[in-house]
C-alpha cells in the first residue's frame, strides 16, 4: 500500500491555542476520518473543540477539502489526495 | 472581615465580575471573559483563596470550565470538562449548575442531556455519577424549552437534590451514589397525569441550612386554566417540603401568577423566600411591571417588592440562575434580565437600582461576600 498522502489542515484563529498556536498543520492520512484519528491521538486538545466526546464532528463546525465542504462529498469518509488541503470553520450565526 | 461584594454574571457572550466595597454604592465592572461564548452557571467558591468557576458553552467548539484564582481579572480553561464515555451515545450539550462540593476542590456539574458529574481536583477530571446519570428513568426524561438539564444541585450532609427540567426532583440519601424520584406532590401541566412520579418541568429548589428538611420549589406552573385531560393545575407552580424533599404542598396562593422561574432564600431567615411571578405565556412579569415576591413566614403569605423597578412597559424573564442574595446583615438581591440590566434590591428587595443597563442577555447571577 502507497503510503498516505500529505495534507495541510488550516485552523481558525480561536482553535489556534489548542495545537501551540499553529496556524496550520501537516498530517498524513487517506481520508477525513485518518486526519481526526490522528489529531486525536496527536492533538488531543485540538481534537476536542472539532469532534465531541462520540467522535463526531461538532454540528456547527463545517469541514472543507479544498473549497468543498465534506457535507456534499463523502462526509468524514472522504478521500484525500496528496497536497489536499483541509479548512475547519465554524458556521456563520447570528445575534 | 470581609468587606468585597463579588458578582459573577453569565451571559450570553461571555462572564463578567462585577465588585464592590461592602456599602456596594459602585460596582465595577470587569469582562467579559470568555468573550462571545454562552455562560449558563458560575460558582464562586469560598472554600480557602476564592476561585470563580464558569461554565463556557461554546456551540461550535464544544464545553469548556473556566476558572479564575484572580477574582474575575482573567479566566483559564481546566484540563478536561465533564463528557460521556465514548460509546454512551450521548453528547454533552450545556452546563447548567456547577457546585461546591466536600473538602477543598471537590466540584459537582449539572449537565444536559440531565446528568451529573463530579472532579475531584478542581475542575482538572471529571467521572459521571452513574447513580442519576444512568437512572433507570434518564432516558424517559424529556427536554422542555430550555432543554434536558440538570440546573439544581443541592447537597445536605448526606443528602443531594437534584432539580431537572424535565425530570422533576431526585433525591439521594447516601451521598450521591443512588437516587430516587420524590416528586409527590409536584404536579406537571403538561401531561394527562397531574402528580406522575418523575417527569416534572422543575425550575428551581432552594433551601436555609437552619430549616432541616425544608425546601421551596419553582416549578412549572401556569396550568390553572388547563381545560384538557386530567383538567386543571392551578398553584402547582411554587411549592414547599418539610421532609427533606418527600413530599411537597403549595404555596402559590397571594402570588400574581405560580409560573417562574428563580426561587432564593433569604440567607438570614428560612421563613423568608422570594419568587418572580410571570406571565406563563410571555415569561415577563404580569402587565409588563417587574416585581419580586417576598414571603417572610415561609409562603403562607406574599409582598409584592417594586420600589424602583419598571412600572409598565417591561417584559423581559428572569431566568433560573439570574437571581442571588448576598449575606450582608442587610442583604441585597441581584438579579439580572435576558435584555441585559443587572438589578440590585437594598435592604432585602425594599429599594430596586439598575447597576448595568446593557450588558448580553443575562443567563446567571451569584454573588459573594469575600
Amino acid at each position: 500500500m502507497p503510503p498516505a498522502p500529505s495534507v495541510t489542515i488550516h485552523l481558525p484563529g480561536p482553535l489556534r491555542a489548542y495545537c501551540g498556536g499553529a496556524a496550520q498543520l501537516s498530517i498524513s492520512a487517506r481520508s477525513v476520518r485518518g486526519v481526526l484519528e490522528d489529531l486525536e491521538r496527536s492533538q488531543p486538545a485540538l481534537y476536542r473543540n472539532l469532534c465531541d466526546e462520540a467522535g463526531v464532528v461538532r454540528r456547527h463546525l463545517n469541514v472543507f477539502v479544498n473549497t468543498d465542504n465534506v457535507r456534499d462529498l463523502e462526509g468524514t469518509d472522504t478521500a484525500l489526495a496528496s497536497g489536499d488541503v483541509l479548512t475547519f470553520l465554524p458556521a456563520v450565526s447570528g445575534g | 472581615m470581609a468587606d468585597r461584594i463579588v458578582l459573577t454574571i453569565g451571559t450570553k457572550k461571555g462572564v463578567f465580575v462585577a465588585e464592590a466595597a461592602t456599602p456596594r454604592r459602585r460596582f465595577e465592572l470587569r469582562g467579559p471573559s470568555g468573550p462571545g461564548v454562552p455562560v449558563y452557571s458560575t460558582l464562586i467558591d469560598t472554600r480557602g483563596a476564592a476561585r470563580m468557576y464558569a461554565s463556557s458553552c461554546d456551540p461550535f467548539f464544544g464545553m469548556k470550565v473556566l476558572c479564575s484564582t484572580n477574582m474575575g481579572r482573567s479566566f483559564t480553561e481546566t484540563k478536561s470538562a465533564p463528557a460521556f464515555p465514548k460509546n454512551d451515545g450521548r453528547t454533552l450539550t450545556n452546563i447548567w449548575s456547577l457546585e461546591a462540593g466536600s473538602g477543598r476542590k471537590e466540584l459537582w456539574c449539572g449537565v444536559e442531556p440531565a446528568s451529573l458529574f463530579r472532579s475531584h481536583d478542581g475542575g482538572d477530571s471529571w467521572h459521571i455519577v452513574a447513580g442519576i446519570s444512568n437512572h433507570e428513568h434518564a432516558r424517559k426524561w424529556n427536554p422542555g424549552n430550555g432543554g434536558l438539564c440538570m440546573h439544581t444541585i443541592i447537597r445536605d450532609g448526606n443528602r443531594v437534590h437534584l432539580g431537572i427540567s424535565t425530570g422533576g426532583h431526585y433525591l439521594s440519601e447516601d451521598g450521591g451514589e443512588t437516587f430516587t424520584a420524590s416528586n409527590q406532590g409536584v404536579g406537571a401541566g403538561f401531561a394527562p397525569d397531574p402528580y406522575p412520579d418523575f417527569g416534572q418541568c422543575v425550575h428551581k429548589i432552594a433551601r436555609h441550612d437552619d430549616a432541616p428538611g425544608r425546601l421551596y420549589m419553582q416549578n412549572h406552573g401556569g396550568w390553572a386554566e388547563w381545560s384538557g385531560p386530567g383538567g386543571p393545575r392551578p398553584d402547582i407552580g411554587v411549592l414547599r417540603s418539610d421532609d427533606h424533599g418527600h413530599t411537597w404542598r403549595s404555596i402559590a396562593k397571594g402570588l400574581p401568577s405560580d409560573f417562574g422561574f428563580p426561587i432564593i432564600v433569604h440567607p438570614h431567615s428560612a421563613d423568608t423566600v422570594y419568587v418572580v411571578p410571570l406571565e406563563p405565556s410571555t415569561r415577563s412579569c404580569p402587565g409588563g411591571a417587574p416585581a419580586v415576591w417576598r414571603s417572610e413566614n415561609g409562603g403562607t403569605s406574599w409582598r409584592k417588592l417594586a420600589r424602583g423597578l419598571p412600572k409598565k412597559q417591561s417584559y423581559f424573564t428572569i431566568l433560573r440562575d439570574a437571581m442571588d442574595i448576598d449575606r450582608l446583615a442587610a442583604p441585597a438581591l441581584y438579579f439580572g434580565t435576558t435584555t441585559g440590566q443587572l438589578w440590585i434590591g437594598r435592604e432585602g428587595g425594599e429599594q430596586w437600582d439598575c447597576l448595568f443597563d446593557a450588558l448580553p442577555p443575562i443567563y446567571a447571577v451569584k454573588v459573594a461576600v469575600v
